[in-house]
């Protein structure tokens, strides 16, 4: 569920990017607190065997892991692009398919490049 | 060195040289994909395993664009792929063309833990980055053309290797440095033999000769060998490696694709 700022031109903003889309997000919100602990693997290194649990994150921190786990969502959704791309190249493989595939392939590669760079954020801020 | 473009007529000699080594680079490129999904359960965290899962399509993505300029050829390359993703254990050896090193029985034999998986693409890849590297100017144009993407491609599996070794060492320590260190030779072996056996001599392969002729293949695989070891060296020295001395290559694998004329199953255009 979104939060409104309370500055009334970034509020405006919502109405000028809807004229392309924007829609807000009134779904449920992901439960960032049960996903965190399948994540938290990422950051146990030697020196920090513990990472805190999401509820004990500074609001700083719990940004950052969202932004991650986010990052992470996004990476989901365009690996089932490609599967999808995948099932028509097996059905005929031609240029048009492969350029289909190589598409769908490069944004994939460029989620799990953001997913990554977003573990190194939260890992700066631990 | 003669070139020929897409649509050129290619003397049949030449196309059938050609529709091999394509063959295998396609079919196992895929096969190679296959393998690193296997591969995905032994990764420990979160962003090993999603890197892994890019290099996955990545590899299929070699094969599916190398395939596409085998049907430009008149060969039913669908086929190919729906016989590998029928059969990914093993794969009938009259209908695709994969090399030893990524039919399954061979390629799990050498994994057993995700330091394994991240020491192939830092020991094996840069051998594949020197070999593909070759097909960049290699006289069939389109296939030169893909084989410039792939061997980026190739590059960002080396980095992931160097990445994911680095990663294993933060997280295990000293201990795990000295474990990956003693293993390195397995893979060597592999990195080693993949070009081929050496250009002359009596062991020599039958087929490199005639790739070389017609610049299908363009650099010798001692050539190959010295560009690999060099590469290798950096990206050890770079993680904390020691570079392994006396280690021989093991042929048989034939990552590289040579394989001898008997051993092909040769490519007919539909």
């Amino acid at each position: 569920m979104i939060v409104p700022s309370p500055d009334q031109l970034v509020e405006a903003g919502a109405s000028v990017l809807a004229r392309f889309g924007y829609r807000p997000n009134l779904g449920v919100e992901e439960n960032w607190a049960e996903m965190w602990p399948l994540l938290q693997g990422d950051f146990t290194t030697l020196g920090r065997p513990a990472v805190p649990a999401y509820q004990e994150l500074r609001p700083s921190q719990q940004e950052a892991a969202r932004v991650y786990m986010r990052r992470r969502l996004i990476a989901d959704r365009l690996w089932e692009e490609c599967r999808k791309a995948q099932a028509g190249l097996y059905a005929h493989i031609d240029t048009e398919a492969v350029e289909r595939y190589s598409i769908a392939r490069e944004a994939y590669e460029e989620s799990v490049e953001d997913f990554g760079r977003a573990r190194e954020q939260v890992e700066a801020l631990l | 060195m003669k070139t020929y473009d897409k649509g050129d007529i290619l003397p049949e000699d030449y196309k059938q040289a050609l529709l091999n080594l394509m063959s295998f680079q396609a079919d196992s490129e895929y096969a190679g994909g296959q393998r690193v999904a296997e591969n995905l359960r032994f990764a420990p965290r979160p962003e090993e395993a999603y890197r892994l899962s890019k290099k996955v399509m990545e590899e299929m993505g070699h094969g599916y664009y190398v395939w596409n300029l085998m049907r430009d050829l008149g060969v039913d390359v669908d086929a190919r792929l729906q016989e590998l993703c029928r059969h990914p254990d093993d794969p009938d050896r009259g209908k695709v063309n994969v090399i030893n090193g990524f039919r399954k029985e061979n390629w799990s034999a050498w994994f057993e833990c995700w330091e394994d998986v991240a020491l192939f693409s830092t020991v094996v890849t840069p051998a594949a980055v020197a070999f593909l590297g070759q097909y960049r100017d290699c006289s069939y144009l389109p296939w030169a053309r893909v084989n410039v993407r792939i061997h980026k491609e190739e590059h960002g599996h080396l980095a992931f290797g160097v990445w994911a070794s680095k990663r294993c060492i933060e997280f295990g320590g000293e201990k795990t440095r000295e474990f990956m260190q003693a293993r390195i030779p397995k893979f060597m072996r592999v990195g080693l033999g993949f070009y081929g056996r050496p250009s002359s001599g009596g062991n020599k392969s039958a087929m490199f000769d005639k790739y070389y002729e017609y610049g299908l293949k363009t650099k010798r695989p001692e050539e190959l060998q010295s560009e690999y070891l060099e590469l290798l060296e950096s990206r050890l020295t770079e993680i904390g490696f020691d570079m392994p001395t006396d280690v021989q290559p093991d042929y048989e694998m034939r990552v590289g694709y040579t394989l001898d004329e008997e051993s092909v199953n040769e490519v007919q255009p539909q």
